[in-house]
């Protein structure tokens, strides 16, 4: 027989369940690095946190997945036409992608930049990030690799769908044009890499010196829209003032557009502002570079002095 | 030693093998400039709960950052569980909690992420992390509000939280910067209640405190700083040890004094404060009868909780010259 719920009752107690020590295995700063990505990633899209914080980065996503199911749309628009092959050239794909989203892609970058450092700060919660095994190094580097899987996952996500989506019309059938367009798979994330490397290196500088999250985002967004006005000024309005072709290498903005063109190939880029200064795409990849050394020293100056 | 992982125990880890100290300064000095936040500072913190006392600006925090190694001493060494900090700041980390005074919780997080977060910092692994940052946030009375955003929490469950994430990657050292400060008294007596009981969870504790009645009822060590110089470390008298019992009586208070000096207690007057300190248990008790026998009637009674007042200012008066 089944025993009665009075039984049941008398048997049941209230414990204190203590505290419980723990006795498994450290992940060491690994595994703290690890979650200072993780939770990077969750900060900038919104994750975990009210609803209101979601907006801004999902409508970004959203714009630019959106952008993808409409260049996939007008290429099969395109088809249906007798001019199909000429008007399929129109459409922007791979490296015209990049140039098609690229101010929402510097919104993105501006706001995952601000949004990963700063909060940190203003919370005060760097007292107990450093309480824990971790120096300042690992703390940006675990905040660098959160940018690169938010940035990198924003520009390639989409690349994939309209690879596929590309694929999925082609007349010479899917696995084919998969097969023809290899090179896509080592242009597409290089392309990415220099975008991320430059958004990385100015985003992250701006939200080290600015307290405010929408400060630090707009300071990046006007530094990196109002060097390209002054380069574009000095180029075609001043150029005869002495030094003023040096001056086209503020234009930040245009550097990765121009090494996104010499890594697919292109070489009519004279619209880039370097380009007509005369400097080759190797410069431009060597101020990205330079732009990262120069930035990831001043952002570990700022915190090695913050802590 | 350890308990087996998963094991619900108390263990006693505040008395290890020959009772070493847990923290040693030697000739340790800190500057900031021309600013000497830390003098020539020689200290011991004993296994158990130390309350580290001094004004604002005595060195307590400073001395905390240098027991963390987030800053280095300009002069002397400082160790942790025997290991010099210089040698291996991060490895020690591991095995120290620490909550900090001011503010240092993102609002936009519920408090069982931010705990299991800050678990992960602290080398625990992340299936784990969630399951010890509720079992802590139950441990702090916070286990319903676990999935609320800490932005909506008040300033004592915010406190709560605070040590919640300094003892969830199980340390064996606990740093509590000020951790009643801003709390209404009956916050402040959980708040207290709590950092007991690490005690018993075998957490070595050192706590900051600017409050005396904080330290008396928390610690068994008292470690007093004064614009930087240690002016005083030792343990606290044992609770109802000494303990002083004031009364002041309307009219004459000799009658009482007599009636005291009858029951073989020793009293001090003060105007008309009689003031009985008694090894006696039951002071109340031995007052009572001495009230009762000298008819004298009570204006005022009290315990007086001011002993570690007395060493204290007795130790600055000292170092002062």
């Amino acid at each position: 027989m089944a025993d009665s719920p009075e039984t049941y009752r008398d048997e049941a107690i209230i414990v204190d369940r203590g505290y419980r020590h723990y006795d498994g295995t450290r992940t060491g700063r690994r595994g703290a690095v690890r979650a200072i990505v993780r939770e990077g990633f969750r900060r900038v899209m919104g994750l975990r946190r009210k609803a209101k914080r979601k907006l801004l980065p999902w409508t970004l996503i959203v714009v630019a997945l959106s952008s993808v199911v409409i260049l996939v749309a007008i290429t099969w628009a395109t088809t249906q036409t007798p001019a199909s092959d000429e008007l399929a050239d129109l459409v922007p794909r791979y490296r015209g992608y990049f140039d098609f989203i690229s101010v929402v892609a510097l919104l993105f970058a501006a706001y995952a930049g601000a949004q990963l450092l700063i909060p940190d700060r203003a919370d005060g919660v760097l007292n107990v990030y450093f309480s824990r095994p971790l120096a300042v190094r690992h703390y940006l580097i675990g905040k660098a690799l959160a940018y690169a899987t938010v940035i990198l996952s924003f520009w390639l996500v989409p690349q994939v769908l309209l690879h596929l989506g590309l694929a999925a019309l082609s007349r010479e059938g899917f696995l084919s044009y998969l097969g023809r367009t290899t090179d896509i798979l080592w242009q597409v994330p290089l392309a990415a890499l220099a975008y991320f490397v430059l958004h990385a290196s100015l985003s992250f500088l701006t939200a080290s010196f600015i307290n405010r999250v929408g400060a630090a985002a707009a300071a990046f967004l006007i530094g990196s829209l109002g060097l390209n006005l002054v380069a574009l000024f000095f180029q075609e309005a001043a150029d005869d003032t002495p030094g003023s072709r040096w001056v086209a290498l503020l234009a930040t903005e245009q550097h990765p557009r121009y090494v996104s063109d010499w890594i697919f190939g292109v070489h009519e880029s004279a619209e880039w502002i370097p380009a007509q200064a005369g400097f080759g795409p190797g410069i431009s990849l060597a101020v990205i570079v330079g732009l990262a050394v120069v930035s990831a020293a001043l952002v570990g100056w700022r915190y090695r002095r913050l802590t | 030693m350890r308990s087996r992982e998963g094991e619900l125990v108390t263990e006693d880890r505040t008395t290890p093998e020959a009772g070493a100290p847990i923290i040693k300064t030697g000739g340790l000095y800190k500057h900031y400039g021309n600013i000497r936040a830390l003098e020539d500072v020689d200290l011991d913190v004993r296994p158990g709960v130390t309350g580290l006392i001094g004004a604002n600006g005595a060195g307590k925090t400073t001395l905390i950052r240098l027991v963390l190694g987030l800053i280095r001493p300009t002069y002397g060494q400082i160790s942790v569980f025997g290991t010099p900090v210089a040698e291996d700041p991060a490895g020690l980390r591991e095995r120290i909690g620490y909550m900090p005074e001011n503010k240092c919780l993102p609002l936009d997080q519920t408090a069982a992420d931010f705990v299991a977060y800050a678990a992960e910092l602290g080398g625990i692994p992340p299936v784990e992390a969630r399951r010890r940052a509720s079992e802590t946030l139950f441990l702090v009375g916070l286990h319903e509000e676990r999935f609320r955003y800490l932005g909506d929490f008040s300033t004592g469950m915010q406190q709560r939280v605070k040590l919640a994430q300094s003892i969830v990657h199980d340390p064996e050292l606990v740093l509590l910067d000020e951790p009643a400060s801003g709390l209404d008294p009956a916050g402040r007596d959980q708040m207290l209640e709590l950092i007991a009981r690490f005690r018993e969870f075998g957490m070595n504790v050192l706590f900051s405190s600017h409050i005396l009645d904080d330290i008396e009822r928390t610690c068994d060590w008292v470690v007093m700083l004064d614009a930087g110089r240690l002016i005083h470390s030792a343990p606290l008298d044992p609770p109802g040890e000494g303990d002083r019992l004031s009364v002041e009586v309307f009219g004459n208070p000799h009658p009482l004094v007599d009636a005291l000096a009858r029951q073989g207690v020793s009293a001090t007057l003060d105007g008309a404060v009689v003031t009985v300190v008694t090894r006696s248990e039951d002071a109340f008790a031995v007052m009572r009868d001495a009230l009762e026998s000298s008819g004298s009637s009570v204006r005022r009674l009290g315990t007086s909780l001011s002993r570690l007042e007395d060493v204290l200012v007795a130790a600055a008066r000292k170092a002062n010259g």
